[in-house]
């Protein structure tokens, strides 16, 4: 009889699976009814928590069913690659090729991403562990991912869940940092329409993209070059079906994959050491640090610039597509109703994008 | 022990790789546009 009590998973529960299964169900929770990022947070709560039953052997090396989906999926590089290929095929591009002077708001807010990195680093850290938690600051989740991965797997749920936390706590982070760089006159600023974009134009762009930033930086090429597939499927106008599918059924079964992947690296062993406390700590501070660079660095391009940037524009230079943008839009908007600033900010948000995976593909290249 | 030299490397090549490769994404955009502009007048 005690031996058969002894095959359950119940006598093996420890206190340290028991706080996994909380934090599983605040996420799950916090997806459920704050949406927040619901889409990751559902799969990586229930991931944590069936990682977190004793005895169920799911990451068991070489036989657990989300190992297989760990390994195969995050170690081999294929989830976050077809990641990018989906967002590639859902972003629009013409709002940066229409204003390319964006492009470089883009580049700014990659700041907080090396500031985080040296903190890391002052904080013990060594630098893989730090690239890892710098990338956070580049509010990218695949791209944490994929550089958490090759470098501090052993971070991977810390990293990807503050990546994925923040990214939708980037209304409540960005806004007052926004306000304390800006006076209420920048605030106002109001840009001038965007130029329309040609269909050429847009089917150059991830042609002429992924030869510039893979030659520069080869290691971003995984996510680069599906990133830009995506998007010449969008833009050529002949794959609609495979561009549908990137973006429709093979993202959200990749997502699935991912969510309870990093879910499943959860576990209490790996999970509740002040290590984690320190990755959340870092990815707000990159966070902070990016959105205050993107806005400092277009109140520098205004001594410049003939024509004047709204500086709220700046702060979606951190990429959490499109939710940064939106924050631009509803901060300038409390300023000045009559101002539109949702494309103009969509620019600095999709160079982002491309700014986050250069600074990754050169964590990669160097540390490695 | 950390290796500063290494992690002062990183953060110059990799600021300098962002703002160049986007730098140079910039004038390519300005520049295609203008090629096609060209073309379309053509």
């Amino acid at each position: 009889m005690f031996e058969m009590i002894l095959t359950t998973g119940v006598v093996h529960l420890t206190i340290g699976n028991l706080v996994m299964w909380l934090i599983a169900f605040l996420f799950v929770y916090l997806a459920i009814t704050k949406n927040y990022e619901p889409l990751l947070l559902v799969p990586i709560g229930f991931g944590i928590l069936v990682v977190n039953l004793p005895l169920t052997f799911l990451m068991g090396e070489g036989e657990g069913l989300l190992w297989k989906f760990y390994h195969y999926g995050l170690e081999w590089e294929i989830i976050p690659p077809l990641i990018f290929l989906g967002l590639g095929a859902l972003t629009d591009f013409g709002p940066m090729i229409a204003n390319p002077k964006t492009l470089i708001l883009g580049a700014g807010a990659q700041f907080g991403v090396y500031v985080s990195f040296f903190g890391a680093l002052l904080l013990g850290f060594n630098i893989p562990e730090a690239c890892s938690i710098g990338i956070i600051g580049g509010a990218d989740g695949p791209t944490t991912i994929y550089t958490t991965v090759h470098l501090a797997p052993h971070l991977l749920g810390a990293t990807a869940v503050a990546a994925y936390s923040y990214m939708s706590l980037v209304p409540i982070i960005q806004p007052p940092i926004m306000r304390l760089l800006t006076t209420e006159k920048e605030r106002k600023i109001k840009m001038r329409q965007l130029r329309p974009v040609s269909k050429k134009e847009k089917i150059l762009f991830p042609l002429v993209t992924v030869v510039v930033i893979c030659l520069i930086v080869p290691a971003s090429a995984p996510l680069m070059a599906m990133f830009m597939l995506g998007n010449l499927f969008k833009e050529c106008g002949v794959v609609k079906r495979l561009a549908d599918a990137a973006a429709n059924e093979l993202m959200n079964i990749v997502t699935i994959l991912l969510g309870i992947s990093v879910g499943a690296t959860m576990s209490a062993e790996s999970f509740l050491r002040p290590q984690v406390i320190f990755v959340f700590i870092m990815g707000l501070v990159a966070f902070a640090f990016s959105t205050a660079a993107g806005v400092m660095l277009a109140k520098l391009m205004n001594l410049f610039a003939k024509e004047k940037i709204n500086p709220l524009i700046g702060s979606a230079g951190v990429s959490a597509v499109p939710m940064a943008a939106r924050v631009s839009q509803v901060m300038g908007a409390r300023a000045d109703p009559k101002n539109f600033l949702l494309m103009h900010a969509m620019g600095p948000n999709v160079a982002g994008v491309i700014g986050t995976v250069v600074a990754a593909g050169v964590f990669l290249a160097l540390a490695r | 022990m950390v290796d500063w030299v290494l992690a002062v490397k990183i953060f110059i090549f990799g600021l300098l790789a962002v703002f160049c490769s986007l730098g140079i994404l910039i004038a390519a955009i300005y520049g295609f546009g203008r090629v096609l502009k060209t073309f379309e007048k053509d």
